[in-house]
């Protein structure tokens, strides 16, 4: 097992400890997933100040809400990432960033032919890094800028200055891409 | 509005996991999800896949007051060592104020001549010191109650620590006789620093049976130079 698949089923194991009332268990989950989360928090914030006060928020909800995670539905990661990532949606709209913003996967190289092909990997982290390599770059950008900046479709038609019905267009048919490659 | 076909409905859950869909929409959305389980385990599906996303990014360094923060929102007990070390302004200047009201309400202190203090305080109670410690200039230490004690447990013993770093971690001073004062040689004390950790824990009898507290913190404060 490699130290990511290691890691992330420690943190299964470390939320469910949480939902023991173990508060040391508490304290190794948030080393292990809070710096990533932060990462991402503020790219979502825009905010150095607003992240750190979402990833508090969030990490509260974690240990009270602990009980409800259920592991046979997905990964102690998927659940406290969803629950930052819509956290910050409802709450913390960003403003409208420079295009030209860096993302994740910018200086990845458009596919060849045949891109939307389905991915062979068994870990389903790797497997969407890798379909997402494998999309068309003017697909990819918009969905990145989702995920990562939480963007509407509005937003990303503005700050791509693309009009809107491109943009849905574009994000469909990446994300019909990704499920195919996906499984899904 | 759901849409009928399933493809429809499978981009449906796509947007919705990635962000796209917000207000009444995303709600109709979400009380779907909670209704058929086919479609909630596809939105599982979506959200496992993009941790791989969120994987790409390089890890942030934690603000080292935000730990401190949660627990206290929390109600966590954050082992002593780990999250108090890290002392605050705030921290520091209850401490200080608080020896000045104990200077003030015991009078001067006599010889040896005390190069450092400590008042120690139940955790969460900054306005009631429980213990003073006076370091002399010939290294000595001195541990003094300063209010009647609470009754303990006959099967417990309350231990002495202090943290002078925390790569070296908590060092036993030994055990203490609640309500009683001690004295401690300066060889036994080692060297004091300003800001050197102190705390008082309730162990089993005869004391932890680790190298490290294991038992809730009665008293706790930090050495204040004079």
């Amino acid at each position: 097992m490699d130290e990511s698949n290691h890691e992330l089923e420690q943190a299964t194991v470390l939320l469910l400890a949480c939902a023991r009332g173990d508060g040391t268990a508490f304290q190794r989950l948030y080393r292990l997933e809070a710096p990533r989360m932060l990462a991402l928090a503020r790219r979502l914030t825009g905010d150095p100040g607003l992240a750190e006060e979402a990833l508090q928020d969030t990490f509260v909800q974690v240990w009270r809400n602990a009980v409800r995670f259920r592991p046979e539905k997905g990964s102690a990661r998927a659940w406290l990432y969803a629950l930052l990532r819509y956290r910050l949606i409802n709450q913390h709209r960003r403003a409208r960033r420079d295009e030209a913003e860096a993302l994740p996967g910018d200086d990845w190289p458009d596919p060849e032919p045949n891109p939307e092909q389905c991915s062979m990997q068994s870990d389903q982290r790797r497997a969407m890094q890798e379909c997402l390599r494998g999309l068309q770059g003017d697909r990819r950008r918009p969905i990145l800028m989702a995920f990562y900046h939480g963007f509407t479709y509005e937003q990303i038609a503005e700050t791509l200055a693309v009009p809107l019905g491109t943009i849905k267009s574009r994000v469909r048919t990446g994300l019909k891409g990704l499920q195919e490659c996906l499984r899904l | 509005m759901i849409p009928d076909n399933q493809e429809e409905q499978r981009l449906l859950i796509a947007e919705y996991v990635l962000g796209l869909h917000r207000g009444e929409q995303a709600v109709e959305i979400e009380r779907w999800l909670a209704e058929d389980e086919q479609a909630a385990r596809q939105a599982a599906y979506w959200r496992e896949h993009w941790v791989g996303a969120a994987e790409l990014l390089e890890p942030a360094r934690l603000p080292p007051g935000l730990w401190r923060r949660l627990a206290r929102e929390t109600g966590i007990a954050v082992p002593w060592w780990r999250g108090l070390w890290q002392s605050t302004p705030t921290w520091r200047f209850a401490s200080a104020a608080l020896l000045v009201a104990l200077v003030l309400a015991v009078g001067p202190l006599r010889q040896p001549a005390p190069i450092y203090t400590v008042v120690l305080q139940a955790p969460g109670e900054a306005a009631q010191p429980g213990w003073r410690i006076t370091v002399s200039d010939n290294g000595d230490l001195q541990l003094t109650p300063l209010v009647q004690q609470a009754d303990y447990r006959a099967d417990r013993s309350v231990q002495f620590w202090t943290l002078e770093n925390n790569a070296k971690g908590p060092r036993s001073l030994g055990l203490v006789e609640p309500g009683r004062s001690l004295v401690i040689p300066a060889e036994q004390v080692g060297g004091v620093e300003s800001g050197q950790l102190f705390e008082l824990t309730l162990e089993p009898p005869g004391g932890s049976p680790e190298p490290r507290p294991t038992g809730p913190v009665l008293f706790i404060g930090r050495a204040v130079a004079l």
